[in-house]
């Protein structure tokens, strides 16, 4: 039967491409990484990160640890890492500060994360400078420790800021464990008496101001001066302009003072963490699956975001569109950022487990990182199921899981590096330098559209506008405008001759013809 | 108006397109209306559009021409221009318009002409200008709409010999005559649609019996 034959040639055309696919699939990473195209499609990419290990308690030898002073189910829960909600690293000496959050406790390690490396901060004791009298939290110990950062004062003498959730402070101690300072709930009339107050994040800048991120906070960043006065909010959010909020401009109008008090009030999203760069720039992101303004910022010392004024606060970070996949629908909160030493911005996106890598110009370059099926539990390298920190060091990204309790790190592959050298290139102004790297790039990944946009602007360099514009085409309409302006000033140089001939005949034909019309008509009319 | 008009056909487009105010009742005193001209004007909408999205400079272009599909061009000048005729004539015949279908068509269709011109423009200026210079465009583009209105007005209150009150309010509910002819063409489409595959399963499920 002709019907038989054809229905098994299917199946076996079937059952080798199916095997085909199990036998390329399984080398790879358990993501494939990709970006989006000129029109916000998805589009399949090389992976620039890939999973170089992942660090776990055992790891860094919290399992060998003396815990017969705790209760027994405590003392099974501390041979690892619980819910752990943030990471710090300290770049010049390469110190790595993990917040295991429900152990209540700091851990400090290094990059091998090897065990005689760590070192575990439980108890704090009050010193001298700040006796426990002037204490108003007086806990020698954690409470669910949520954020972590340190920083040196000029004699290189280290910090360490930690926001203590419950305990309603952030503790700032030296490396002797001495607490030295307390940040802890304003009192007066700018705080308002019914927000309660558990620091979640904290980051300070040079001049030791402190910036703590509390949940409950929608006007911005509390912000401490060193000393430890409350000097207000820092870095509001915008509130975004939906339908019910212009509803509610409209019925001001016409409501009564009253009724405006009783309405129900639109208020910003709140921050969700905070970073600040080499510049003391602070970069703040909002998670948030509804909201797309103000995602990412990037603020001045005075609170602006500074990415209005370059227009990136148009850009869509994280992923462009939700996606409903399995009875869910998935839309990008970034929980975390982070600015490496080139300047590279990291998001972090809770709801995919997917890291975003961007330029300081707000290019995407790489997505890596997933969210790991509900059967395997996220238990393949490379997925995870809550993300909740990340933190990058020499190149290397670490992400914290606080439901798998391990760091995943990612190393750059060497597609990753040509992209990195390219852009470094690039950002010095060294054009011609960077068009290697970016060809390379073009051969290995022909979609990449950073590299034409690369590429382009060598062209343009060479001042080789019509290259350039091919380049351009369809990846950077500010480039193809660049390069067409100085192409059209060159062709009409070149070729003005001809396009006064032309407009010449052009007219003389008219006039010709208007001539031989009247003649015509004059004629016509004679008769 | 003037009686002494005696013009070819393919003409009396330009000629009303040059004089909104009294070129239709040029027109309708000298019955100038030519399906074969209005049919032409109609399938240059069609063109234009089509042109519109694939043509235009990539400065200023927003079409997502990764997947190109020429029904949604299609139905959105020739169909659409059908259903203004369709949706006009039906509502005006009630409303003592002494339009007939072919004069709706041919003075519509007529009206369209400044906004063809105005787009040509556009398509080829965006080919040459930057985006600084988009000034230009967007004039140009909203000079042809305008244009095009004005004669659409023009065109209906000639053509069913309205007031002006009477013919902006027979535009505006041509309008939703056209929306409900359009929901009614797609609730019967999906209608036949389901008929058509009840009858194609019917259809293979006989051949299966048969053949094998």
């Amino acid at each position: 039967m002709p019907f038989m034959k054809k229905l098994a040639a299917a199946f076996l055309t079937a059952a080798i491409a199916a095997s085909a696919l199990v036998v390329t699939a399984s080398a790879d990473e358990p993501y494939t990484g990709y970006n989006y195209d000129w029109w916000g499609d998805p589009i399949p990419s090389q992976n620039g990160f890939v999973v170089d290990k992942v660090i776990d308690g055992s790891d860094l030898g919290l399992d060998k640890l003396d815990y017969s002073s705790y209760s027994s189910t405590l003392q099974a829960q501390m041979q690892s890492l619980a819910e752990p909600s943030d990471i710090f690293v300290y770049q010049k000496t390469g110190e790595f500060y993990i917040v295991d959050s429900k152990n209540n406790r700091l851990i400090v390690t290094d990059s091998t994360f090897s065990p005689e490396k760590t070192r575990v901060i439980t108890e704090l004791h009050y010193g001298s400078e700040f006796p426990e009298s002037q204490s108003v939290v007086k806990n020698v110990n954690f409470k669910t420790p949520r954020g972590v950062y340190v920083r040196a004062n000029n004699d290189g003498i280290k910090f360490i800021f930690v926001a203590d959730y419950d305990n309603n402070r952030v503790v700032m101690f030296n490396e002797d464990d001495e607490i030295l300072m307390e940040y802890t709930r304003p009192s007066g009339d700018v705080y308002d008496a019914n927000v309660t107050y558990n620091p979640n994040k904290v980051i300070v800048d040079s001049a030791f101001n402190v910036y703590v991120i509390v949940p409950s906070i929608t006007q911005g960043a509390v912000q401490f001066s060193a000393d430890g006065t409350f000097n207000g909010y820092y870095g509001a959010n915008r509130v975004e302009a939906t339908a019910e909020v212009i509803a509610q401009q409209f019925w001001k109008l016409i409501y009564t003072r009253e009724q405006i008090i009783a309405m129900r009030r639109s208020v910003a999203i709140e921050i969700s963490n905070i970073d600040i760069d080499n510049d003391g720039f602070i970069y703040t992101v909002t998670e948030n699956k509804s909201a797309n303004t103000d995602v990412l910022k990037k603020l001045n010392p005075a609170g602006t975001n500074i990415f209005v004024n370059l227009g990136y606060d148009e850009v869509t970070f994280g992923d462009f569109a939700s996606r409903y996949y399995k009875g869910k629908n998935y839309a990008s909160a970034i929980t975390d950022v982070d600015i490496d030493e080139q300047g590279n911005i990291y998001l972090l996106d809770f709801a995919t487990g997917r890291v975003f890598q961007y330029t300081d110009e707000c290019d995407l370059l790489f997505i890596f990182g997933t969210k790991g099926p509900q059967q395997t539990q996220g238990t393949q390298k490379g997925t995870f199921m809550s993300v909740s920190a990340l933190e990058t060091y020499k190149g290397k990204v670490y992400v914290v899981d606080s439901r798998k309790n391990s760091i995943t790190v990612f190393k750059q592959t060497e597609f990753g590096g040509i992209v990195q050298n390219a852009i470094s290139l690039f950002n010095e102004g060294l054009y011609d330098e960077a068009k290697g790297p970016w060809e390379e790039v073009l051969r290995r990944d022909a979609n990449y559209w950073l590299a034409y946009i690369g590429l382009g602007n060598a062209y343009l360099n060479q001042n080789d506008y019509s290259t350039a514009m091919n380049y351009f085409y369809r990846t950077s309409r500010a480039g193809y405008n660049r390069a067409f302006k100085s192409y059209r000033i060159e062709f009409i140089r070149a070729n003005f001759n001809w396009i006064l001939i032309v407009i010449l005949v052009i007219v003389a034909l008219l006039i010709a013809w208007s001539i031989v019309k009247k003649k015509v008509l004059n004629k016509g009319g004679n008769k | 108006m003037r009686f002494d008009l005696d013009l070819p056909a393919w003409k009396w487009p330009f000629y009303v397109m040059r004089h909104p105010f009294e070129g239709y009742d040029d027109l309708r005193w000298k019955k100038g209306y030519n399906m074969k001209v209005a049919w032409v004007i109609v399938a240059a909408f069609f063109i234009v559009s089509v042109a519109s999205a694939q043509l235009t400079g990539f400065l200023f272009n927003n079409t997502y021409v990764k997947v190109f599909n020429i029904i949604p061009y299609f139905s959105s000048s020739v169909l659409l221009f059908l259903t203004w005729v369709v949706g006009n004539w039906s509502l005006c015949t009630l409303f003592d318009g002494e339009g007939t279908m072919k004069n709706i068509f041919c003075v519509s269709a007529y009206a369209l002409l400044p906004y063809l011109f105005s787009e040509v423009i556009v398509i080829i200026a965006s080919n040459f200008l930057l985006r600084t210079e988009g000034g230009f465009i967007t004039f140009f583009r909203y000079l042809g709409i305008v244009w095009s209105v004005v004669l659409m007005i023009s065109a209906m209150k000639t053509v069913h010999q309205y007031s002006i009150p009477k013919t902006l309010a027979a535009m505006f509910f041509t309008v939703v005559a056209m929306a409900i002819i359009l929901f009614l063409a797609v609730l019967l489409l999906t209608l036949f649609q389901q008929v058509f595959v009840f009858v194609y399963s019917i259809y293979t499920e006989l051949m299966y019996r048969f053949s094998i």
